[in-house]
């Protein structure tokens, strides 16, 4: 074994071309990483600003009928894992703005430097080796076992089951070795440039770490079979192309195409804005009613029905609008769950799915962040509807205390993660096998 | 000793029923073919990579069955181009790795310095060296095995004359060791300089068989036309 080791070394880092193209991997990474890290370098300095802007706004509002429409801003922060997943996260930069109307409200900003921060979609740490390293991955599992001739040649040195297993083992160990040691690299560099991971993002990014490598065996082991499967020919390039094209593209693309399909049965976000508004309007018009027949009645009574009308609406319409927001938000995760389970079915579409979660701006991110909203929502509408028929207009309170106003939203490893990494090790020790049998084929032929 | 008996082959147009011969220690066998293909898939079944239809193929008695690497056997196959070797990696790195297999460094040398082999070819990519510096240290490689038996396919095939004869050098020694050589090939001139014996293979059949002594008391180019043309 060690003999392998020693000569795939040398095959790999030996040569040149590889040299110089795991050289652009690292400077490539090492740049979006980079990028990254300035990027929550400054969403640190803006996360600042908004707490003071937050805590500025509140003394300018004079009444608790004023806080109620204006409300407050809830800005989501990722976890410093994300500067490796800026653009690999399914949501981007959002915020919400709690206050007394009934819309849930989730934007993102464009306003200032924002509009500069146009993302695409590999340019982060995790697209880097996703793109180049499958490419590169694919390239090596061709390269790996030369030719037909070389192999006839080789087997009568050693058996061809030896060859092939063992070239293979040595040849992922250093690739391997090398992405693995590049991402960690990164991780300590980030941490020297200042950036605190806690115990459980280290282990995150270093499971991601380990799926990534996993998944770039997995595209190693595909081109080492396509390469048998096109015994071996120059066309080989043009097949290495259409392989690489449908895995890191084209799967992921049409599991997006199919998970917006199953998102089109949910019904639209408006319409449940629109049915909360009819019931809110149901009540208001209960309360024009009650003035219409008393016309006269004195403002303390009108204050006094405008209290019970508000415990009515906490009591009655206000929860039926929670109810319908949260049947809303349990039927976007359903669509997601589904999402999750057919993003299983390959690596490179479950890898998606994995730096979405990662970075914590991925699905179950603002799953969380809907909860957040809702459950801070019903504390904001209880505060606010007691300080106001309570209060006597004394200074206005600030309801948020403790940097309420900022969700932090976790990394997590998706639930179907160590499916996923079972899915991923069986589809390459498949590859690994079809390989082998068809190789047998190709060089003894009975 | 190789021994072939009622040895029948086909694959697409080409055939081979019946071939029998056999090849003693310290004895250049050199089984004329016209087709080149022919003497691939012949080669392949006498190396057990292929399976012949019927027939025996034995080396020092020991019977080769089905597809399976004899071991008393040397198989130096042509090289039809260098990039099929090439590893991506140096010359030297790769004698290493096959040294490391089991093969004796020392042998492996001494090849390579019948053939004037420089030391800064160890640094060369294969891609890098010349055809027929390639040729050599692959030579070199097959020989360290060292078998009873060695069996060639056409190798000297579009080599210059100098290799030609630095490859005669060797392929002497091996005989003068008492190996048994069977060569395949399509050049009746270079049989009738380095063989003992020459076969000559028609219509799928073995047709006629000299001595290489007789050969030259035979008109070469009437033989060629006759069986190689």
């Amino acid at each position: 074994m060690l003999a392998f080791l020693r000569f795939e070394r040398r095959r790999i880092f030996g040569e040149r071309k590889n040299l110089i193209f795991l050289g652009f991997i690292s400077l490539l990474s090492a740049y979006f990483v980079w990028s990254g890290l300035n990027e929550h370098r400054q969403f640190q300095a803006e996360k600042k600003i908004f707490i003071k802007f937050e805590k500025e706004k509140i003394n300018q509002i004079v009444t608790y009928v004023q806080y109620g429409s204006f409300g407050f801003r809830l800005l989501y922060e990722t976890s410093s894992l994300n500067l490796f997943f800026v653009n690999s996260s399914v949501l981007q930069d959002v915020e919400s703005n709690i206050d007394s109307l009934e819309a849930i409200k989730v934007e993102s900003s464009f306003k200032g430097k924002k509009l500069f921060l146009k993302r695409g979609y590999f340019k982060d740490f995790a697209g880097i080796p996703f793109i180049f390293g499958s490419l590169f991955m694919l390239y090596l599992g061709h390269m790996a076992l030369v030719s037909p001739a070389y192999l006839r040649f080789i087997s009568g040195r050693m058996t061809l089951k030896k060859y092939y297993a063992l070239t293979t083992a040595a040849r992922l160990f250093w690739l391997d070795l090398f992405f693995v040691s590049l991402g960690s690299g990164l991780f300590f560099l980030v941490q020297l440039g200042g950036v605190d991971f806690s115990r459980s993002e280290t282990m995150i990014f270093f499971w991601y770490l380990l799926f990534l490598v996993l998944l770039l065996d997995f595209l190693y082991l595909m081109g080492q079979l396509t390469s048998v499967l096109v015994y071996f020919r120059k066309i080989f390039f043009l097949w290495f192309f259409i392989v690489w094209f449908v895995c890191i593209f084209l799967l992921p693309e049409i599991n997006r195409i199919s998970v917006f399909n199953q998102s089109l049965v949910l019904e639209s976000a408006e319409k449940v804005n629109l049915e909360k508004f009819r019931t809110l309007m149901a009540l208001e018009k209960k309360f024009r009613d009650y003035l219409k027949v008393n016309p006269a009645a004195p403002l303390d009574q009108i204050r006094q029905m405008q209290k019970k009308f508000a415990v009515q609406f906490l009591n009655s319409t206000y929860l039926v609008n929670t109810g319908l927001e949260t049947k809303y938000l349990r039927d976007v995760e359903k669509v997601i769950a589904g999402h999750e389970r057919q993003s299983v079915l390959f690596p490179t579409t479950f890898y998606h799915f994995l730096t979405g979660e990662v970075s914590g701006k991925g699905y179950y991110g603002y799953l969380d962040f809907m909860d957040y909203i809702m459950k801070l929502r019903n504390r904001f509408m209880q505060f606010y509807l007691k300080k106001r028929y309570e209060s006597n207009d004394a200074a206005v309170e600030s309801f948020v205390k403790n940097e309420e106003n900022l969700f932090r939203a976790r990394s997590r490893l998706p639930k179907t993660f160590w499916l996923g990494l079972l899915a991923t090790v069986l589809y390459g020790a498949a590859f690994l096998a079809l390989a082998y049998w068809r190789l047998r084929c190709l060089v003894f032929q009975p | 000793m190789i021994a072939l008996k009622n040895l029948t082959l086909e694959k697409d147009d080409f055939y081979l029923s019946d071939l029998c011969l056999e090849v003693s220690q310290g004895e250049i066998y050199f089984l004329l073919n016209r087709l080149d293909q022919g003497n691939d898939f012949l080669f392949r079944t006498l190396s057990g990579f292929q399976s012949a239809e019927s027939g025996e193929i034995s080396y020092d008695g020991m019977r080769l069955i089905g597809v399976e690497r004899p071991q008393t056997a040397v198989f130096i196959d042509r090289v039809h181009d260098r990039a099929d070797f090439d590893t991506e990696a140096r010359l030297g790195h790769w004698l290493d790795f096959l040294c490391a297999q089991g093969l004796s460094r020392e042998d492996i040398y001494k090849t390579l310095l019948v053939g004037n082999f420089h030391e800064r070819h160890l640094k060369k990519m294969v891609r890098d060296l010349a055809p027929e510096t390639f040729k050599l240290a692959y030579l070199a490689v097959c020989l360290a095995a060292d078998g009873a038996n060695i069996v060639i396919n056409d190798f000297i095939k579009g080599a210059e004359k100098s290799f030609e004869l630095k490859f005669n050098k060797l392929l002497l020694q091996k005989k003068a060791a008492g190996r048994s050589i069977l060569f395949l090939g399509n050049d009746i001139f270079y049989a009738s300089e380095i063989a003992d014996r020459v076969g000559f293979i028609k219509n799928g059949r073995l047709m006629f068989e000299a001595a290489a002594v007789d050969l030259k008391d035979m008109d070469i180019k009437d033989l060629y036309l006759k069986f190689l043309n």
